[in-house]
């Protein structure tokens, strides 16, 4: 008897150490699969065909969790009926009570079991007779079941072993699916970071180049994430003035990231032919209304400063107010009076923004965002106005460039996440600035070196056709004067006259206001007019000598000068503005 | 700038005197237009045009286009040295027949 005893459990283990032996071969089999590949449908439907034959079973379905665990889709199945694409509620069917309860289920013969759903076998035409149904689950992570139908041979009907092995089976199948998983997730999340560093790059383009030391603006941002939702930008126009802008999109996010790049493309388009703050913000406004993304929207100050005067002039769309120090260390905040941009579209094209008008002699603006007074200090409180007041003042002393370091290092500690995107705009008294500038751009109008030579004549005069033959008649005695034949004095009077015609007419746009200054000199050889005027800065681009093959009215001055001078060109914008034309006529 | 018109030999002469520039060449635009219009050659006489600038020549350009579209003759005569000049930086001397003397432009008509 204790041998028998003895003899029995250790025949059925020797008995099943045969098949045990056989589920080691296949778990090995299924393990190296799942190892060696990602392709994890491909990989499960070859596991499920190894367990159908091995279970020797008729047919079996594997299926995954979805919708948050609210339904299972049968993505592999093999056997007489096919249904994968199949999809159930989860707590639907056999395979339904299996996984909610996370337990194997053996039904012997569904007849008896009511939970047996008999849809399927109605539209297939398929008996099904027994079910072995267990749960894939790591941990507490359900993932889905593996189900199996009909026992061949024999009674048909599965046995608690055959639940056993495909309970071990199924654990197995489970972790490969979860590794799968997050490879995937890993491979996308690392395409996701390249992304974003190409976002980044892009929006760090978008920024302008560090200027040059002196320049009277200077720039930090220094993003909470990889990118960014606020921006500066300043440009040099083409008459000296410098447009600059600080803007803060709302949200952080990639979508904030993309609004701040638009946003930022149109002001520096559109600043470049609109050099008024309010003018250019409303054009701005109406830009980003036309396209907005609903609920976004951006802060913005937008300003002209012209650096040799110190004139600011600035339109604050809905953001921080910008504050002014003052030389002895007091501070005056600009506050906005106008909504952000993105809200309101304008009702008349027209519409400006409100502008405010300072002059920087020793002051200094400052625009920030409010991840700066928002920034939280190391003792856990937040920076706020009167914190970045304090730091401008003791770091008052240090260039520029080293004073907003040391604000930003204030908040960016590198001991906690960011809050907020930092960012920080310093505007400065720019005449020390222009002053070099100007020199280093070529003569000033004041002391242009080649104005040497003989001074022949200084004319001013009023912006008027009915001046024009006053001048004429000066050019004409002047060149008399010189000794110059008839033709040649007759020449240089249509040159000069077409030029102040230009003035006249273009430059002033026959407003019949301003002046123009008529200065002549004699050189080595030659005979060099100055026409100078006040106006606006004109488009040098667009004074081109018109085609004479094109016989038109019109715009036929400018080939005259060209034809008749000898050198014709603009001269960099004269201190003080406007435009001054520099004609030169050699003469023998 | 002063101007006269008349009508000899069933032409239409219009004589500039003075400067044409850019005060003036409103008048003498109005001026040959108004001539264009009468449907019957027009010459000008520009023998004492002490100075023509480019708005004064476009005058005489617009007055020529109208003149050919109304297919009526729009000739130059006597041009003085200073008008002649501006013509021919503008390229527009062989553009504009131009005739020795209002004499001679008017003999054509006639012939």
């Amino acid at each position: 008897m204790n041998d028998l005893s003895l003899t029995a459990p250790a025949l059925t283990a020797a008995d099943g150490a045969v098949e045990v032996t056989d589920h080691l071969e296949l778990l090995a089999v299924m393990g190296r699969d799942f190892a060696s590949t990602l392709d994890i449908d491909a990989t499960i439907l070859k596991a499920l065909e190894h367990i159908i034959r091995h279970l020797h079973a008729e047919g079996g379905a594997v299926f995954l969790l979805e919708d948050e665990g609210r339904t299972l889709h049968c993505t592999s199945c093999v056997g007489a009926t096919d249904i994968t694409g199949l999809k159930l509620n989860s707590d639907q069917g056999i395979v339904g009570r299996s996984v909610q309860e996370n337990r194997g289920e053996i039904v012997r013969d569904v007849a008896k079991d009511p939970n047996f759903n008999h849809t399927v076998d109605e539209k297939t035409g398929f008996t099904t007779r027994s079910i072995l149904c267990a749960p894939m689950s790591v941990k507490d992570e359900r993932i889905g079941a593996i189900e199996l139908v009909n026992k061949s041979g024999g009674d048909g009907l599965f046995s608690q072993e055959d639940l056993q092995i495909l309970e071990v089976l199924s654990v197995s199948a489970a972790l490969a699916i979860l590794n799968a998983r997050m490879a995937e997730a890993l491979v996308e999340q690392e395409r996701v970071r390249r992304e974003l560093e190409l976002a980044a790059e892009i929006q760090r383009s978008l920024l302008p180049e560090a200027p040059l030391d002196g320049f009277p603006l200077y720039g930090v941002n220094v993003p909470a994430r990889k990118v960014s939702g606020d921006f500066y930008d300043f440009f040099v126009l083409a008459d000296g003035r410098i447009c600059f802008n600080l803007g803060d999109v709302s949200g952080k996010g990639m979508n904030a990231a993309l609004l701040m790049a638009k946003t930022a493309s149109i002001f520096r388009c559109l600043g470049k032919t609109i050099p008024e703050p309010g003018r250019l913000m409303s054009r701005v406004n109406a830009e980003v209304c036309e396209t907005a993304t609903r609920g976004m929207f951006v802060t913005m100050v937008g300003g002209v400063l012209d650096p040799r005067t110190g004139r600011v002039v600035l339109a604050n769309a809905g953001h921080e107010p910008p504050l002014v120090r003052a030389a002895d260390g007091t501070f005056t905040a600009i506050a906005a009076e106008a909504p952000p941009l993105g809200i309101a579209p304008p009702l008349d094209p027209d519409d400006t923004y409100p502008e405010t008008e300072l002059w920087l002699n020793d002051e200094t603006l400052y625009i920030f965002t409010d991840g700066v007074t928002e920034g939280y200090l190391s003792d856990g409180g937040t920076l706020e106005s009167s914190g970045l007041q304090r730091l401008l003042n003791d770091y008052s002393g240090l260039p520029v460039r080293q004073r907003l370091d040391k604000v930003v290092a204030v908040l960016n500690r590198g001991d906690n996440a960011l809050r907020d995107d930092l960012t920080v705009l310093a505007v400065e008294d720019g005449r020390i600035w222009a002053a070099t500038a100007a020199t280093d751009a070529g003569p000033a109008a004041e002391e242009v070196p080649d104005r040497n030579g003989e001074e022949l004549l200084v004319l001013e005069v009023p912006a008027r056709a009915d001046r024009l033959k006053l001048v004429r008649n000066a050019v004409s005695e002047t060149a008399t004067l010189c000794g110059c034949d008839e033709s040649v004095a007759r020449d240089m009077v249509i040159a000069v006259d077409e030029a102040c015609q230009n003035v006249i007419r273009h430059a002033y746009g026959s407003t019949g206001e301003g002046s123009l200054v008529l200065e002549i000199r004699r050189g080595d050889g030659e005979i060099v007019f100055f026409l100078r005027d006040f106006a606006n800065t004109i488009d040098v681009e667009a004074v081109r000598p018109r085609d004479l093959d094109d016989i038109r009215p019109g715009g036929l001055g400018t080939h005259f000068m060209r034809a008749v001078m000898d050198e014709v060109a603009f001269q960099p914008p004269p201190q003080g503005g406007g435009n001054l034309l520099k004609m030169t006529k050699r003469i023998a | 700038m002063n101007y006269e018109v008349r009508e000899e030999h069933g032409a239409v002469v219009v004589a500039l005197e003075g400067d044409v520039d850019l005060e003036s060449s409103p008048t003498a635009r109005k001026v040959l237009l108004e001539a264009v219009k009468r449907k019957a050659p027009v010459f000008v006489d520009m023998s004492r045009v002490s100075y023509i600038d480019s708005s004064g020549v476009a005058s005489l350009v617009e007055a020529l286009q109208t003149a050919r579209k109304a297919k009526t003759g729009f000739a130059l005569a006597s041009v003085s040295d200073a008008a002649r000049r501006v013509l021919e930086l503008a390229r527009l001397d062989k553009v504009f027949t131009i005739h020795g003397s209002v004499l001679d432009a008017l003999s054509q008509v006639k012939s």
